[in-house]
């Protein structure tokens, strides 16, 4: 584990908006030690030193937040700041987060302990947090105004309650809500079941992660807080592919994967491979009689999902959101089709003028992948990712579930790509190819239009077959 | 002097011969220099722009210009070589010259001795079979133009003078309008070229604006408004083309050229800017004592006022006649009676006040004339200082500024195409704007170089300040979507 502990004073990235002098060393003393995390990897289980046993989770390209026992009560410390989230690598985002990261730090507790989060506040503007789906008191739901107070900058603030529902939850500002989310204020928190639950499986591995989405410019760093729909990069907990970490198990273990959807739009979560079953959402488990196998689950927008399937087939499994430009990465939405659109001539003339012009789009989007040509700082390709066979051409919310029989029990480590036993993989036909029957009469219509189409008013179409490489 | 035979044993003759020797002899002779005056032009030319003058008179002279001026247009034609063009072969040029021949006659004429006048009445009646005569003979010259000669002389010899130098301002306003002329037709054809570029890219753009249309991938409205930005590329070319061509032509008069002279060769580009504007702190003082304008002006000016004195001494005196006469009176015989003849206008009615009073308005009105000409050009040098200045502040802010910016835009507009993040419509738009950068650039930089003929002219004579500017050909409108 490669987290870095310091304790407030030492911590590097104090903000100037953050001016403790107001707080007194002895007052600090108090506080739990403050412990930050600045790699993106996906850190490995924290195993629980002391309180009541549980197993833990694997947050995707996370860790889980440590804490300390006193008298009996678990205590937790988030600082909430500004953060240098690498979103892949070459791409860095300037973000807000908790503890060095965007999202926080997984918290994990049991069913009936006494919980108590130290807040402290190291962002310019005032904020509060959100137990997202928690029973507790009143006072301590963290809505700024309605609640409680805002936490002013350089102010620590206390919650305090006991995490009664076993589940899937998460937390986040409910202060300057649009803008701290929109900057990446958000965190995971499971509850573990004191005791076995009938409707809570044990499971091998647990995955968590969120689902959150930026607006940042090709280019720049910092997300646009305005953007209420049209955002451009599309990721789990802050990362887009292929900065995600694949989901590594053994094969037949039980897996269980918990999401959670900060994002302004819903996501449906679609895993190659396997059928899995909806056992949980942020209201707590779900009954078995309402379960049913799916292989795309919708998570919409403030929703939390659990998973589980059981993963009995060997290989790397293609795991995603369904909606196709959300496995994309910054790309231009008013960029022309070009498909079918002979650049003959025109090419030479447009690069008389700009010289390092190269014709794309006419073939389809993937010439991009294919060109590797120089982009915008801390900018990455819409679609990437070099797998075994070639470019994967993907962004956003994708990654891969790799099923080993090799791997072992809570190894999370990749084990690389597939080896596929022979026969195993799709080739190429080399026969010889029939033409088929085709209908001319263009289909029947229920009800034909009146005025037909006059000859010649036709819309050419210049289907362009592949023919090799088309020279451009 | 030829004086009628019978009258030179006139004593009243005799008078008049040596009268008239002695003031040739005071006066002087005043012959027609062997250079016309022309001499101080071609020194001016040969001093300020180093450039050679030529007054053709003869054939010989003139197949020496055609040869020189082939010569010199047989080469990309520098700006020093246009300028010599022009003022070997510029036809209004050589006309000037014509001034300088002119002047000099006057002042030739106003050397010489007016020629005398001999008058005669012979007047004869018969009373009873006798016949009486009455004859007066009289030779006389006007002596007040002998009065009047030196200071008439002076006068006229300073109106030659002035012609000089009037001439001289001539050869160099010519060679300031060649100058500007030269810049602008240059940069008149590099925009030409710039505004081509426009036309391509808005053409490809048209292009490939219809092929999309012909596979179905745009509409109607999308293929047209790609059609008119061509449409309006189309538009400012053909602007470009005109003021082009007015330029050239504007050149070509100037260095009076014609026939297959016209298809001179002038460079691609305009001379690069210089790395640092010249400073001039002195630049009043250097106007004073250079400007031929001003020079001209203090010429006349003391022309002026030797006229006046000259009507102040004389007010009184219109003509003043003297020679020698002899009368006849009676019959044949009786013999010439012999005397002189003297005749004035008596001042009765024109005291000559009124002539007095125009000399010294007149004087008046040059003084005035002369002081705001020396005010003007101190004012005309400051402001010609100060655009070229400003000019060359603007060029420099286009070259290190305006244009590297637009071609960085264009550089991370390359990489968000490389992204698809644009399409190559954008792309197309962003070389159209960065054309017309470059353009202003090429605009700014003629405008230095005219600011620079202006400022040079400024130090030597009053700047033409009124040469007509070649429409600027706008692609902004093109650019701009």
């Amino acid at each position: 584990m490669k987290s870095r502990r310091d304790f407030l004073f030492g911590a590097g990235a104090v903000t100037a908006a953050f001016s403790a002098a107001s707080v007194s060393k002895v007052a600090l003393a108090a506080l739990p030690e403050l412990v930050s995390q600045t790699s993106p990897d996906t850190q490995a289980p924290l195993m629980p030193q002391n309180g009541r046993p549980y197993n833990p989770v694997v947050t995707l390209n996370g860790w889980t937040l440590p804490w300390r026992m006193n008298g009996g009560v678990k205590e937790f410390h988030l600082v909430a700041e500004p953060v240098v989230r690498e979103m892949a690598p070459g791409f860095k985002a300037h973000l807000w987060g908790y503890n060095g990261q965007s999202p926080g730090p997984t918290i994990e507790v049991v069913e009936g302990d006494r919980v108590r989060i130290f807040v402290t506040n190291r962002l310019p503007e005032h904020t509060s947090i959100h137990w997202h789906g928690q029973r507790l008191p009143n006072g301590m739901d963290g809505v700024g105004g309605l609640n409680q107070p805002t936490i002013h900058p350089g102010k620590t603030f206390v919650y305090e309650f006991v995490a009664r529902r076993p589940g899937t939850f998460m937390y986040h500002p409910h202060a300057d809500e649009m803008t701290q989310m929109a900057m990446g204020m958000m965190g995971f928190w499971v509850t573990h079941p004191k005791d076995r639950h009938p409707l809570i499986d044990e499971v091998d591995r647990d995955f968590v992660f969120l689902l959150n989405a930026y607006d940042i410019d090709p280019g720049s760093y910092t997300p646009k807080i305005m953007t209420m729909l049209d955002f451009n990069l599309w990721s789990w907990n802050s990362r887009i592919f292929p900065g995600i970490d694949s989901l590594n198990v053994r094969w037949k273990d039980k897996v269980r994967i918990r999401i959670g959807n900060l994002t302004m739009t819903n996501h449906p979560m679609h895993l190659h491979g396997h059928e899995f079953q909806v056992t949980g959402t942020d209201g707590g488990p779900t009954a078995k009689s309402s379960r049913w196998p799916e292989v795309t689950a919708d998570v919409a927008v403030g929703q939390m999902r659990q998973i589980e399937f059981l993963a009995d087939e060997e290989g790397d499994w293609a795991f995603h959101c369904h909606k196709s430009h959300h496995t994309m990465n910054a790309m231009g939405h008013d960029v022309p089709t070009l498909i079918g659109v002979d650049h003959r001539g025109v090419v030479k003339k447009i690069t008389e003028l700009v010289p390092d012009y190269m014709a794309m789009g006419e073939r389809g989007m993937a010439d991009m992948t294919e060109m590797e040509m120089p982009l915008p700082d801390n900018t990455i390709p819409m679609m990437t990712g070099e797998g075994p066979f070639g470019s994967v051409e993907m962004g956003g919310m994708f990654t891969v579930v790799k099923v080993r029989r090799e791997q072992k029990r809570n190894d999370y480590s990749n084990p690389g790509w597939f080896a596929h036993p022979p026969g195993t993989v799709a080739y190429e036909f080399d026969g010889a190819l029939a033409e088929p029957h085709r209908r001319q009469d263009g289909g029947g219509h229920s009800m034909p239009r009146q005025h037909q189409h006059q000859p010649g008013q036709e819309i050419e179409v210049q289907v362009r077959k592949p023919s090799g490489h088309s020279d451009h | 002097m030829s004086a009628e035979p019978s009258l030179r044993s006139l004593r009243g003759g005799r008078l008049l011969v040596s009268v008239v020797t002695a003031s040739a002899m005071l006066t002087g002779c005043v012959s027609f220099s062997p250079d016309g005056g022309f001499a101080a032009v071609s020194s001016a030319a040969r001093e300020r722009v180093a450039k050679d003058v030529v007054w053709i008179r003869s054939d010989s002279e003139r197949n020496t210009v055609e040869q020189r001026v082939a010569e010199l247009l047989a080469k990309p034609l520098s700006v020093d070589d246009a300028v010599q063009i022009a003022l070997l072969n510029n036809r209004g040029l050589q006309a000037s010259y014509a001034e300088l021949q002119l002047s000099e006659a006057a002042l030739v004429q106003a050397a010489r001795l007016p020629n005398p006048a001999f008058s005669m009445l012979r007047a004869s009646s018969a009373e009873a079979g006798v016949r009486e005569f009455k004859i007066e003979q009289a030779l006389t010259f006007n002596i007040f133009s002998l009065i009047t000669m030196p200071q008439a002389t002076e006068i006229e010899r300073r109106r030659f003078e002035q012609t000089q130098r009037a001439v001289t301002l001539d050869m160099f306003r010519l060679a300031n309008a060649t100058r500007k002329a030269y810049y602008t037709a240059i940069a008149a054809a590099e925009t030409v070229r710039y505004q081509q570029q426009v036309r391509d890219a808005a053409e490809a753009a048209a292009e490939l604006a219809r092929r999309l249309a012909a596979v179905g991938n745009w509409n109607k409205l999308e293929q047209l408004r790609e059609q008119s930005f061509y449409a309006e590329a189309a538009l400012g070319l053909a602007g470009a083309e005109q003021a082009n061509l007015s330029a050239r032509e504007q050149l070509i008069r100037l260095l009076g050229l014609w026939g297959y002279q016209t298809r001179l060769n002038l460079p691609e580009r305009l001379p690069d800017l210089p790395t640092a504007p010249t400073q001039q702190d002195n630049i009043e003082q250097l106007a004073m004592a250079q400007r031929l304008d001003l020079q001209a002006v203090r010429l006349h000016t003391e022309a002026l006022a030797k006229n006046l004195g000259l009507t102040k001494t004389t007010r009184f005196i219109n003509v003043l006649e003297f020679g020698p006469a002899r009368v006849l009176e009676g019959a044949r015989d009786s013999g010439y009676k012999t005397g002189y003849e003297v005749s004035f206008e008596l001042p009765l009615f024109d005291w000559g006040g009124a002539k007095v009073a125009t000399a010294e308005a007149l004087y008046m009105q040059a003084l005035n004339v002369a002081a705001e000409t020396a005010i003007n050009a101190r004012s005309e040098v400051r402001e010609a200082y100060s655009v070229y200045r400003f000019q060359y502040d603007i060029a420099k802010h286009y070259r290190d500024e305006i244009v590297p910016i637009s071609k960085r835009i264009s550089e991370e507009n390359q990489l968000r195409y490389n992204g698809m993040l644009i399409g190559v419509f954008e792309l197309l738009a962003d070389a159209r704007s960065q054309i017309t950068s470059v353009n202003g650039y090429i605009d700014s930089l003629r405008e230095f170089w005219i600011a620079q003929a202006d400022l040079d002219m400024a130090l030597i004579g009053k700047p033409d300040l009124n040469l007509p500017d070649m429409p600027r050909a706008s692609a902004t409108a093109a650019a701009e979507h």
